[in-house]
């Protein structure tokens, strides 16, 4: 059990120019599941390699349970990792690989046995533990790696991006066991992963990072319907939110947003979080899920009506996603809508969007106009 | 027909075969014929079978012509040189592959070049440095002089490999809690002995042949390594063939012997990363 503090965290490589990791700060909770999420090379997967000391930190601190272990070595930090390929020792058993890490903390050889065979019991490793890795498959390797983690009960687990050679099938039941397994031991878990479903579905708190600085910290679930700015909007949900360019006017007390031919009033933002913008450009961000064919009696009453050309219908079984134009030649917009669609590819098509559902961005910064005055 | 067919294709490849293994094993087989025969059978008709079987003729060279001890002195001398480079070439091989430090290039540079320089380039100041350490003339000299020169190439053949080797696997035991050393001694070198095969058969074969250095460095009879006992049967104005013959026999047969039992090891190890 323990506390995991990040503190302005920099990070670069020699040779490279701009630095991997910018002042990245942040602080995971005891037993909390922390996810770091971003692009490949925005920086995660440096973060995780400095908290575990398997790459120097070039400013900033690491401390754990508010002791700094900038200059504790790897092996002295009680920490266990899981790599995404597994990395589990080729010339050893599985019996070998899952009390390596124990045998090297001196721990009694009947101690060792018990916990380890206690390991392979909770992830149905126990026919495998005289099989070498090589005779594993892939699913069953990946078990290896966590086991190789949960047996030596650290302080704290890292993951780099455990799930992703693993198929997609078998992704899922391992997401969910990962989860469970989490919330049984209840360490202190930081991983990483490029995967937004991944990330939704495990993390207590999820940490969005891009070009090497946090972006946003949040739930899951919070993150999303708040994301920070135009990025984060983009990168969580798929398919991803619809930016498009508008203007902000102001009509007596009313604040519109006017893009291609289609003015929306803005009921959702105070007049006073919009007053800088008006009568100059913003981004415009709605979701494909908040795009209706038909819209729900809930909505209904404040719906607006968008004409649209269909360019694409994408039928993937429990939902429709349709390419739209906007009033035939404007941007360009995704829609998720119900599997029974009867629009079709060239024909024109109403959309109905619910105007509370808009977000709003500065064009410059691209960070979110905030909802509250 | 196709039979024949797919046969007559293959007719350039088997004659090419035939005659690689007549040109390669041929004086292999008239040596060993040679050993088996007495000095004035062979004059009498160079390229005739022994008709009788002179076995005694290797009792003689192993005790009169004092072949039991070249063949001891050979043996430590190889046998140490051999499980030296092999450490140290793997340390360094280790180290090279696995860390980025200050001057890195440069000490790879140092010791890959040994690689190139040729050995009547060094013998001149090797004897000097010998005699100044009172090694000339030694046993212990000559490993020396031996692990120096197969540094290169084991390095050269062992951090091909390691390089290769995915550093997940050094940053997971260095999370298991392992030091340096340790992953060097648990990961590495395990996971590592095809290269490891590959480089004591190669050393092996290479330093029990050895003739330039062995003779410059050593003077004394007793303390002469295999090839320069064979010499021994060379006189100035005589040529014991049939025993030189014997004493070839005697020499390369741990190399055969050798070869045979790490031939496919060695070979895996060389074509090691090739194909992936």
């Amino acid at each position: 059990m323990a506390t995991v503090t990040i503190d302005e965290l920099s990070k670069r490589y020699a040779g490279g120019g701009e630095p991997a990791v910018k002042a990245v700060s942040l602080a995971v909770a005891d037993g909390e599941f922390m996810v770091l999420l971003g692009p490949s090379g925005c920086g995660k997967s440096s973060v995780l390699r400095m908290i575990a000391g398997l790459e120097p930190i070039t400013a900033g601190t690491v401390a754990i349970d508010g002791r700094p272990v900038n200059h504790v070595p790897a092996k002295d930090r009680d920490i266990a990792m899981v790599f995404q390929s597994y990395a589990l020792y080729p010339h050893m058993t599985v019996h070998a690989n899952l009390a390596f890490g124990l045998r090297r903390r001196s721990v009694p050889g009947d101690e060792i046995d018990r916990r380890v065979r206690g390991v392979a019991e909770k992830l149905g490793l126990t026919p495998f533990l005289a099989r070498k890795p090589h005779a594993l498959s892939g699913g069953q390797r990946q078990r290896v790696a966590l086991g190789r983690a949960i047996v030596r009960d650290p302080k704290v687990f890292l993951f780099d991006e455990p799930l992703s050679n693993l198929d997609a099938a078998l992704r899922v039941s391992t997401r969910n066991e990962l989860i469970k397994q989490q919330h049984e031991l209840g360490t202190t878990t930081i991983y990483v992963t490029h995967d937004q479903v991944e990330a939704m579905t495990m993390g207590d708190r999820i940490c969005i990072m891009n070009k090497g600085e946090v972006v946003q910290i949040g739930k899951p679930l919070e993150v999303y319907r708040n994301p920070a700015d135009a990025f984060v909007a983009r990168f969580l949900g798929n398919p991803p939110m619809n930016l498009l360019p508008a203007r902000l006017e102001q009509a007596g007390d009313r604040t519109i947003a006017r893009f291609s031919d289609v003015a929306v009033e803005l009921t959702a933002y105070p007049i006073s979080a919009l007053k800088p913008y008006v009568g100059g450009p913003v981004t415009l961000g709605v979701r494909p899920e908040d795009l209706y064919e038909v819209p729900p009696p809930a909505i209904a009453s404040r719906a607006l009506q968008i004409a649209a050309r269909v360019l694409a219908v994408e039928p993937l079984g429990a939902e429709t996603l349709l390419m739209l134009t906007i009033g035939g030649a404007g941007p360009e917009i995704i829609a998720r809508v119900g599997r029974d669609t009867n629009l079709r590819t060239g024909g024109d098509a109403t959309i109905a969007l619910d105007p509370n559902a808009l977000h709003l961005f500065d064009p410059t910064t691209t960070k979110a106009i905030a909802r509250v005055a | 027909m196709r039979l024949w067919l797919n046969h007559l294709r293959r007719t350039p490849l088997l004659l090419f075969l035939v005659l690689y293994t007549i040109v390669s094993g041929g004086p292999f087989l008239w040596v060993m014929s040679m050993s088996l025969r007495t000095t004035p059978e062979i004059f009498d008709d160079p390229y005739a079978l022994p008709v009788r079987l002179h076995w005694e003729k290797f009792a003689n060279a192993w005790t009169n012509s004092n072949y039991g001890t070249y063949f001891w002195n050979s043996l430590i001398v190889v046998v140490t040189a051999v499980a030296l480079v092999t450490l140290i070439g793997a340390m360094a091989a280790h180290c090279l592959a696995r860390y980025r430090f200050r001057g890195s290039r440069l000490v790879r540079f140092v010791i890959l070049s040994g690689m190139i320089l040729p050995p009547q380039l060094l013998i001149l100041s090797l004897f000097q440095i010998l005699l100044d350490y009172g090694l000339y003339n030694s046993l212990a000299g000559l490993i020396i002089v031996y692990v120096a020169t197969q540094l290169a190439m084991t390095v050269y053949i062992l951090e091909g490999f390691f390089a290769q080797l995915p550093q997940d696997l050094f940053d997971a035991a260095r999370m298991d809690g392992y030091a340096d050393f340790e992953i060097f001694w648990r990961i590495t070198l395990p996971i590592g002995l095809p290269a490891i095969f590959t480089t004591v058969t190669l050393n092996f074969i290479l330093l029990w042949n050895e003739y330039l250095y062995a003779v410059v460095l050593l003077t004394d009879d007793e303390k002469r390594t295999l090839p320069l006992g064979i010499m021994h049967f060379m006189g100035g104005h005589q040529l014991d063939v049939g025993m030189i013959a014997t004493g070839l026999m005697i020499a390369i047969a741990p190399v055969i012997l050798l070869y045979a039992l790490f031939s496919e090891t060695m070979i895996k190890g060389m074509t090691a990363g090739a194909v992936r």
